[in-house]
């Protein structure tokens, strides 16, 4: 059977990702858009101990998993990985080839695209038809901007696919597994995995407080946090931070709140400064009663707080800190 | 061991951002520009290497109009020995794809053992010139560097950054390329001294023809990846937004927040 969309699979030591049900999702949806038949979508799946994951996705999506095992991609490298996946996509040539935009989705394509001398989308939030063309949506300008890109007339096409850009395929399908070998000798690879480790670790954990009062770059330095501290300990609550400040050392990384930070869900946050990169959203859209403090009206966080003001943080944190100490009493 | 960082000029994050006329990208004019933020931290990861005797040589290499001479002169500044700068009228608009075959072509014959660049460009957020280049020099790459060591000559050890905070360490054989993403060090500033002995360091200037390379493979018109447009991003549901002055708002607030969350 041909290919029209092929899936990167994503998986963590055989558990399948759910990113990759979400690529199966948006394959879908562009299938059922120009007339594809569901059949033509397949996924590619590498690694090793992995055929309990191909008979899941197989299950949920993929008309054919196409499976890749062997020592040498056993665990992530771009430089084994890329080799698969170009390989795989000259011997299907789909019209599309679809990768999360996850740190190795991201990672790889771009290997691909140039191995293919195509051009690459990296970021998508939406594939849609336009004017007869395939048209990409992405953030631009650190989400100031939609972009809408176009990659001309080369195949596949090739997108790096954010989370959430479409629903997790649900449905049962009874694809077939198929396996590849995966043509990587470990003796061509320049590059070689080590391990996966956990990251720093301190004394904070954001994950269980209910009350967090954040800061971001708009504090412009460690010794204006007072402002935070003072208003989190009114509250009774922990200091959370974007990432910014943490990377400048205002704060121990602990703090940062976030897609590479720590995910929390408390009954109060409050974004001080903070402009609500998508990165930093991930990490506390979950939270109870979300409350934004932003000189800029049009900043993204207050599209998911619940309660915003709209002013300098230097001279509402202050004033909301003595309201909270006097409702205390 | 010669090393290269890739670095680029990009509008700073409180420039005001408007949609040019035809909506395909930002007005320029009214920018205020610097060094994209990334690129900050994979320079300042060489200067440590060389700071630690590791590295012999730092060279900075942009593509870009003359006003992007400026980032070069501040990579200079900071402690990078000597400067390239690709500048053509014809690479306005190239792709990703052509950028990397136009710094390929660049670099030919430099021999560097380690080239960084930035994650990602803080205006355009691609993140795709670092592994594109790798591939094209047919070497191993690594994306989101949180944590950097050379092992010895031929190998250099590299934290990417995953997901809930954890780290994929890798070993890549030089030479390599290596992205880095923000907070793997502190960059330093340049300093007086940096900036008078910068105005003797060298900034080639090189245009499209003294690579062999035609504008009508890698140039703007040229490019297969086209903004089609430009547009402000969808409002969410939308917060309620409190007016007024700071003590009435903070009132308004802790009464909310009384009411809906029960923590005050
Ligand atoms: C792979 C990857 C992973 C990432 N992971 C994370 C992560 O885990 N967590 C995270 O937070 N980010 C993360 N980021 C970064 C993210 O993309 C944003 O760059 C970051 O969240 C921006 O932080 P910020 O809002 O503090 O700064 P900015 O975007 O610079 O916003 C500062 C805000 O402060 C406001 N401001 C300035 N002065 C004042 C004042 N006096 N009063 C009120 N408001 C003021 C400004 O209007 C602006 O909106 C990641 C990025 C990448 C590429
Ligand atoms: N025009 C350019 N000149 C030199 N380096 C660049 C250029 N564009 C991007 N880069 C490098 O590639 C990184 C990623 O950029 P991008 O792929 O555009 O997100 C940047 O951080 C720079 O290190």
């Amino acid at each position: 059977m041909p290919c029209k969309v092929l899936v990167l699979a994503e998986h963590e030591g055989g558990a399948v990702a759910g990113i990759t049900y979400e690529l199966l999702g948006m394959a879908h949806r562009v299938a059922g858009e120009m007339g594809w038949a569901p059949a033509e979508i397949k996924a590619l799946l590498i690694g090793s101990g992995i055929a309990g994951a191909a008979a899941e996705i197989a299950a949920r999506g993929a008309a054919e998993v196409i499976v890749a095992e062997g020592p040498a991609v056993q665990g992530y490298t771009g430089d084994a990985w890329h080799r698969v996946v170009e390989a795989v996509a000259k011997s299907e040539s789909p019209e599309m080839v679809l990768f999360g935009h996850t740190p190795n989705g991201w990672d790889v394509a771009p290997l691909v695209a140039a191995g293919l001398g195509v051009p690459l989308a990296t970021e998508c939030s939406a594939i849609a038809r336009e004017s007869g063309a395939f048209r990409f949506s992405r953030k631009a300008f650190n989400g100031k901007f939609v972009q809408v890109i176009d990659l001309g007339t080369a195949r596949p096409l090739l997108a790096t696919m954010q989370k959430g850009a479409a629903p997790a395929f649900s449905a049962a399908t009874r694809g077939r597994v198929r396996p590849v070998p995966a043509g990587v000798g470990e003796a061509d690879l320049r590059a070689r995995f080590v391990e996966i480790k956990k990251g720093q670790a301190g004394a904070v954990d954001l994950t269980q407080a209910a009350i967090i009062v954040s800061g971001g770059r708009g504090l412009g330095g460690a010794d204006k946090f007072a402002v935070i501290r003072d208003l989190a300990q009114a509250l009774g609550g922990q200091v959370g931070a974007s990432r910014p400040v943490t990377d400048m050392g205002w704060l121990p990384h602990e703090h940062q709140v976030g897609s590479s930070g720590v995910t929390v869900s408390p009954k109060l946050y409050i974004a001080c400064g903070i402009s609500g990169a998508i990165q930093h959203i991930v990490g506390m859209r979950g939270s109870g009663y979300i409350v934004a403090i932003n000189k800029d009206a049009e900043a993204p966080i207050f599209g998911v707080a619940d309660v915003g003001v709209v002013g300098d943080l230097f001279e509402i944190v202050p004033a909301l800190t003595k309201a909270v100490k006097e409702a205390k009493g | 061991m010669k090393s290269l960082v890739l670095v680029k000029q990009v509008p700073s994050a409180d420039s005001p951002f408007r949609l040019n006329s035809s909506g395909t990208w930002i007005e320029e004019g009214n920018l205020t520009f610097g060094l994209n933020d990334y690129d900050r931290y994979a320079l300042e990861a060489l200067l440590k290497l060389k700071d630690a005797g590791k590295v012999a040589e730092v060279v900075a290499l942009t593509v870009g109009p003359e006003r992007a001479a400026t980032v070069l002169r501040t990579c200079l500044a900071t402690g990078a020995d000597r400067a390239i700068h690709v500048k053509d009228a014809a690479l306005e608009g190239s792709d990703p794809l052509s950028l990397a075959k136009v710094i390929k072509a660049a670099i030919q014959g430099e021999g560097f053992s380690l080239i960084m660049a930035g994650l990602q460009a803080d205006d355009d957020n691609y993140g795709q010139i670092g592994p594109l280049l790798a591939r094209l020099l047919d070497r191993p790459s690594a994306t989101a560097a949180m944590g950097l060591e050379l092992r010895d000559g031929t190998t250099v050890r590299v934290e990417r950054e995953m997901e809930n905070n954890r780290l994929l360490v890798v070993d890549l054989t030089l030479p390599a390329v290596i992205t880095v993403q923000t907070g793997i060090n502190e960059p330093r500033y340049a300093s007086l001294k940096g900036i008078m002995a910068a105005k003797k360091k060298e900034i080639r200037t090189v245009a499209l023809k003294d690579l062999g390379l035609d504008a009508a493979e890698v140039g703007g018109r040229a490019a297969r990846l086209r903004t089609v447009r430009l547009a402000s991003p969808p409002k969410g549901k939308g917060a309620e937004i409190l007016k007024g002055p700071a003590d009435e708002i903070a009132r308004e607030l802790v009464k909310r927040i009384r009411e809906k969350t029960g923590v005050i």
